[in-house]
This record gives structure tokens, sequence and C-alpha cells, in this order.
């Protein structure tokens, strides 16, 4: 570069923002440059997608995107928001909760701009206190609509290649615990030992509780793996014998030698590439990766949710609309208040929710966007049929906002480490393990709820029970 | 003669120079050492999951968690078993691979000691991502090896298998640092006079009584140096046992660090992080240390009075 260049360039570079801040504010937010962080990978191309579309209708503003690694996104974005550093808008963290995140003032209210109007678009039911709103402001909205959360991939090849198939040539889909198990055998029989009946990648941590959670829950375990049983308002996985049922058929599926041998140091993703070269049959994950799948061009499967015991399920997945009605937010410390909402306002616009649901990502909050007849992609349209999978359920802080005060704290073991205890016969007694599980879990919901009420929070343990729930119907949650 | 003993302020001044070169040293060390420690020292009193300022007061509790956790004590029985298997299997090792690389006659001896040195200025994350990579990727493909050569009985998840997880972390830390050792032995044994091996010639000592005799002596206190660094860097292991297994399946790889780790930053999960509590553990695992320094020295210093008084 020219002595001259390189001066220009730095004279340039030194009265930009000093030009840009004496003109109006509309003029500075039309020229602003909006960090946006998520940990949205598999979905990069339609995050990519809605940027330049965004970018092309809002002439000057830039998104500098920052997708980070999922299990680490906490961490970071915490060190960030404490060293104020945050970026314009983000993917709101699993932790801390919500009500600890605007606590410590990183959240901005996005009231100025969220009115009556905007959240009606929505539908009924979607704002409320101790979901997205606290003390009275708003601090995110829906984004995502409520399908089955997790889902058992089947593939076709293998499937196929073991004699799974119906008489007009389609894959035999496995709808009870039984169907899974004659399918896993023949996989890992038929293939000569070159493949295997299951696999799945826990060396994050997590993916033995999903498919813990997918089992138990058609079996009629309504907690699954993340809740508590709301019928009792407590942990039940030593008290409800499904959970112990399936555990046991999970450990004469390894006995048996029908999951894939590495599962327990692979990763996630890992395992979904090792699923796509026929590594093995059956994979339980999420709608996510068929992003990933199409991507690498594995189209050749199918899926199914809630496998049970008997051909019809028990229990569904259930969504309280309080915890399902945040996905993004805006950073207190903004510099550019009006252009990170223009963003944040995009990312939720109905053509963004119809384009994500088209990209087969998910379901949308627009429940207009999720018509099947819509998706060309086969395995996405399933998906979207399974979206009667996942009911209203109950809301403990919906019925009384008072529990959004409630920290409960985590407990180590958790079931995750539990079951890897299991599986890896590190524990023996699965009644044991479990029974000290509900006990750790119980005690810290108590003493959770107990340190609220100590600190003048109007909340018991019975805000946790709903004994009218009949967990095969919608539910709605009767104010207190 | 009468000498005038110079005032402390007044050598101080003298050297004064030495002290302002020691300066920035010694403020880098305030703040980055130093002062974590002491704030650290006051978060151990507190349930504090990092964000804003602590405030709810726990007094001793969080010591009494820890003490009380079987899996501190699992993560405290890992890491002693890291550093009692690689210590001395790569300082023995190291000092046999220097001796060979230190032989004058020894053709393409750089060559060989950059070989054993590359692992060293490989990051351990990297090093650690392609071994898990290897594993994951190709575990079956190892094990149907195996399984063809009769040398293995069924499938075994490498990392994932408890019998064997720990295994493979210690095998790959002894390969990953021995390169240190290794140099540091060169170093020391190229410190040794030529002439002290001549004169064991003329005296008639053969290989064996001259490593006894003046290798083994003279590398006393390089040697201390040496065993004194390969326990600090391996009571310090860390980055491979996360990459590699994240201290799992179920607690089975687990090193003090990596539980610090996981109480400070959440671990897996939704879990909240809780720095109170990793600074306890943090605090209680150094006294740990310190206590087994002290009865490591006060036994040193026992024998050798003994050995003194024969």
């Amino acid at each position: 570069m020219q002595r001259r260049t390189l001066i220009k360039a730095a004279v340039a570079a030194a009265f930009t923002p000093a030009l840009a801040a004496c003109g109006s504010d509309d003029k500075a937010a039309a020229g602003s440059q909006i960090t946006s962080w998520d940990w949205l990978v598999s979905q990069a191309d339609w995050m990519d997608q809605e940027i330049k579309l965004f970018q092309a209708a809002h002439g000057g503003n830039t998104v500098k995107k920052t997708t980070q690694v999922t299990d680490k996104y906490p961490d970071l974005f915490a060190l960030a928001a404490r060293s104020g550093t945050a970026p314009d808008v983000f993917q709101i963290a699993r932790t801390p909760t919500l009500q600890e995140q605007v606590s410590s003032g990183w959240l901005l209210p996005l009231d100025k701009w969220a009115n009556e109007s905007w959240k009606s678009k929505f539908g009924p039911g979607w704002f409320g206190e101790g979901g997205n709103t606290f003390g009275g402001k708003t601090y995110s909205a829906p984004f995502t609509g409520a399908g089955s959360n997790l889902q058992l991939y089947c593939h076709h090849g293998l499937f196929k290649q073991a004699g799974l198939v119906n008489a007009d040539g389609t894959p035999q889909l496995p709808k009870t615990w039984d169907d899974v198990t004659r399918a896993a055998e023949a996989i890992t029989n038929k293939t000569g030992g070159k493949s295997f009946g299951l696999g799945f990648g826990n060396s994050q941590g997590g993916a033995l509780a999903w498919l813990t959670e997918i089992f138990t829950r058609g079996a009629g375990a309504v907690g699954g793996t993340n809740n508590l049983d709301y019928r009792v308002g407590k942990w039940t996985y030593s008290t409800d014998r499904n959970y112990a049922d399936f555990i046991g058929l999970l450990l004469d599926w390894k006995r048996r030698g029908f999951i894939f041998p590495t599962a327990m140091s692979a990763s996630d993703e890992q395992a979904r590439a090792f699923f796509a070269q026929g590594k093995f049959g059956m994979i339980v994950n999420g709608v996510w990766s068929q992003a990933a799948w199409k991507e690498s061009k594995f189209t050749d499967y199918s899926l199914v949710t809630l496998p049970s015991p008997t051909a019809t399920p028990q229990g569904y997945f259930y969504y309280g609309q309080g915890s399902s009605a945040r996905m993004f937010g805006i950073s207190a410390k903004t510099a550019n208040p009006d252009a990170a909402f223009a963003w944040l306002d995009w990312l939720y616009s109905k053509e963004a929710g119809q384009r994500w649901v088209k990209a087969g990502l998910g379901l949308s909050a627009y429940p207009e966007n999720n018509d099947p007849s819509l998706v060309d992609f086969a395995p996405f349209a399933q998906y979207v049929a399974t979206s009667t999978t996942n009911l209203p359920g109950p809301d403990p802080t919906l019925r009384n906002p008072e529990l959004a005060k409630v920290k409960v704290d985590a407990v180590k073991p958790d079931i995750n480490d539990v079951l890897a205890g299991l599986y890896t016969s590190q524990l023996k007694d699965v009644a044991g393990a479990l029974s000290e599980l509900d006990g750790r879990l119980n005690k810290a919901q108590e003493d959770g709820v107990a340190a609220a009420a100590k600190a003048g929070a109007k909340v018991s343990m019975a805000d946790f029970v709903f004994a009218d729930w009949d967990p095969r119907k919608p539910y709605a949650v009767k104010p207190a | 003669m009468n000498v005038r003993r110079e005032s402390l302020a007044g050598r101080m001044w003298a050297a004064r120079w030495s002290y302002a070169y020691a300066l920035p040293m010694m403020a880098l060390l305030l703040v980055f050492i130093v002062y974590p420690i002491a704030a650290s020292l006051g978060y151990t009193l507190y349930k504090w999951n990092g964000i804003g300022d602590p405030s709810q007061y726990v007094g001793l509790d969080n010591f009494r968690r820890i003490i009380g956790d079987s899996i501190f004590w699992g993560a405290v029985k890992h890491t002693f078993l890291y550093v009692a298997i690689v210590v001395p299997v790569q300082l023995f090792l190291a000092l046999g691979l220097a001796l060979v690389l230190n032989q004058k006659k020894l053709k393409f001896a750089s060559f060989y000691r950059t070989v054993f040195f590359l692992p060293v200025v490989t990051s351990a994350a990297v090093v650690g991502v392609v071994i898990q990579l290897l594993f994951s990727n190709f575990g079956d493909v190892i094990n149907n090896l195996l399984l063809d050569l009769h040398l293995i009985g069924g499938y075994i998840d490498w990392l994932g298998d408890p019998r064997f997880a720990m295994g493979i972390i210690i095998v790959v830390g002894i390969w990953h640092t021995l390169g240190y050792n290794l140099i540091y032995f060169l170093a020391g044994l190229q410190t040794i006079p030529e002439e002290l091996y001549e004169a064991a010639r003329l005296d008639g000592a053969g290989r064996v009584a001259m490593f006894r005799y003046v290798t083994v002596p003279m590398l006393r206190s390089v040697g201390v140096v040496i065993l004194l660094l390969a326990l600090v860097g391996s009571f310090q292991v860390f980055d491979m046992v996360q990459v590699l297994t994240n201290g799992g399946p179920f607690f089975a790889t687990e090193v003090v660090n990596t539980y610090i780790y996981h109480l400070a930053f959440g671990g897996t999960g939704d879990v909240d992080p809780d720095v109170g509590l990793a600074s306890a553990a943090s605090f209680f695992y150094g006294i740990l240390l310190i206590a087994l320094s002290v009865v490591q020295v006060l036994v040193i210093r026992s024998l050798a009075r003994r050995r003194a008084a024969k």
C-alpha cells in the first residue's frame, strides 16, 4: 500500500465514527454494523441467507455473525456480557436463567418497539411473566413452534439390507420397543458385523439421556429426562418403572452387541456422520440434524418418534409457553438499539419463520407456517407430521410467576452421569442409582423453593403439582 | 580491620537497578498470580455463579461439600494415579533416550531429537483432538484388526470404557511431554566433563559402572529439578483429559483440574457454574499438595539423617 493511501485510510477510519455520530438516530442506525451471536451450527445457511436478505432490505446496515460452539456458548456469552462486550443481538444462553441474565442487566427491554400490536402477531399466550417478561418488561419473543423434541431416525439402506421392508418396499419403521429390538438385531446380524442396530455419540454427555427421553416418554413417563412429573410435582426416576425398564432394555441391547461400540466416546456430530455412512441403523436425534445430513447429500432415511411398549404412546412431549417463548435478545450495552431491533425483528418475521420451516430446520412460532404440504423434503414433512406429539402441558411459572424467583441447584451426578455410569457398568444397581438421583433432585427442588420462600417469594412445592393433568390431552394452565 | 556494614536500605539503593529490572515481573506476578489467589480465597466463602458480585455467604460450607464429595476424591485418586505412572515411566524413558542420543557416534542425532521433541511443541488440545478422532472414527477398524488377531475378545470403546480410558490418557501423556525431559536430561549429560569418563575408563570401569558412579551422581542435581518439573507438570494435567474424555465416562478419568473446571464453568448440560465451590476445591487441593510436600520433605530429611548417622 502506498504511504498516501495508508494515511487516507487512517484518516477515514478515524473520522468515520465521528461523522456518523453527527447524523440523526435513524441515519446512524441505517449505517450500523450489528454483531450477532448464535449457536446455530446446522442452521448456519439459513442464518447467512437471512443476513443477506436483511442487509439488502436495510441498506447500509450490516450484520457480523459469530456462531459459537454449542456447549461453550453459555460460558462465552457470560464472559462477553460481564466484560461489556456482548454482541448487539444474540441467541439467549440456556444458563444462567433468563431471570438472572435480566437481573444482571445483560438484556435490553424490547418494549420501546415490541408494543401490543407487535406481540399480537405471535398469537395469544406467548408473552408472560417468568417466560420472556420480567418486572413487566419484555425481553424476548417466541421463535420456534412446538414439534416432537427428539426423533428416532432409521437408515433406509440398512433396514432394506436387513430385510426390514413392508410389502410395498418401504422400510418397516419401528413403533414399539420390541420393534426397535427386532430391527437392531436384524441389522446387526444381517450385515455380518459391519453395521450395528443403534448408535449414539455420548462424549458430550447428553445422548444417553436423549435415548431415555424418547423411549420413556412414549411409555408414559411424562417428565422425560428434563422435568419433574407434574402430576405429583416430583422427580420420579425411581418410582416410575418405565425408566428402569428402558435402562434394562438398553443394557440388553449393549450386551447383545446391537449398539455401535464407540458410542460412548464419539461426539454427537461424529455419530450423525456414522449414521449417514451406514455404521448403524438407528439414532435418536433432533430435527436440527436433518440440515447437516442434507448438506452431505444423505437423505435416505425416515423418522418416528415416541416408540413405546405398546403401539400407542402413553405420554408425549409437552411445552410450557413460558419457557418456549424466547430465542433472541438484545444486549443492554448495544450502541445501536434501533438497528439491533431491526435485525431482531427480521429474525422474528413471519417470512423468516417460513424460510426456517422450508429449509427443514424446525417449526415456526407462526402456526400457518407449519404446513407439511409446503415442505418439499420428505423427512422434514415427516417431522412436521409429528407436531401432534407435542402438547401444551403444565407450566408452573405461568400459573405462579413468583416461581421465577426459585433457583434450583443442579445436582451432580445428574441423569446424564447416572446413565453413563449404568451403561459402562460403573454403577451396577439401577434401582439404587435412580433412587439416589431422585433424592438429590427432589432435595434440590425443595431447597430452592424453601430459599425463595425465605426471601419473601410466595411459592411452595404445591405450585409444581397439577393433579388434574391428563397427559394424553392438551392442558390449559388455569390461573392460581 | 573494621568493616562498616551497610544498612539494608543502603544495600537496596545500591542495587536499585536490579530491583527496577525485576519490577515488571513483580507487577505481573502480583496482578496475575497473587491477586487471583487472594481473590479466590474470598470466593471460597460464597455460593457464586460468577455473575455480578458474590453475595450469598456460605462460610466454610463449600469446603465441607468438597471434602464430602466422592467425585472430588475420585478425581484426586485419578490425578495421583496419573502422576504415579507418568512421572517414573517418562523419566526412565527420557533418561534412556538421552543416553542413546548423547552418543557421539550416533548418526542423525539431531533428527531423532527433533522427532522426540515434536509432540512437545504441538498443543495438547490438538493432540487430544487428533487422538480422539482416531479412536472414534477408526475405533471399529482398530477393534476389527485386534479381533482378527485374537488379541481381544470383543469390541472395546477405548475412550468410552472406564477400564481403558485412563490408560490411553496416561500413554498419550507420557508420549506428549517426553521430549521436555529428554532435552533436560540431554542438557544435563552434556555438562558432565568428558575427563571424568576418561578417568573412570582408566580405572577400568565398564559402561554400567560409569553410569552408576559418574553419570548418576553428576545428574543428581539436574535430575531433582527434572523430577520436580515433571511432578508439577503431571499434577497440572488438564487439557489432554478435557479434550479426550471430558473426565468421563461417569468421572472415570476426572482429574482435579477438570473437576475444578467443571465446577467453575458448569460442565456439560445446563449445569450452572459455581465459582465459590471451584475456588474451595482449588484451595483444598493446594493445601493437600502442600501437606504432602511437607511430609515428603520430612521423610527425605529423616532418611538423609539416618544415612549420615551410618
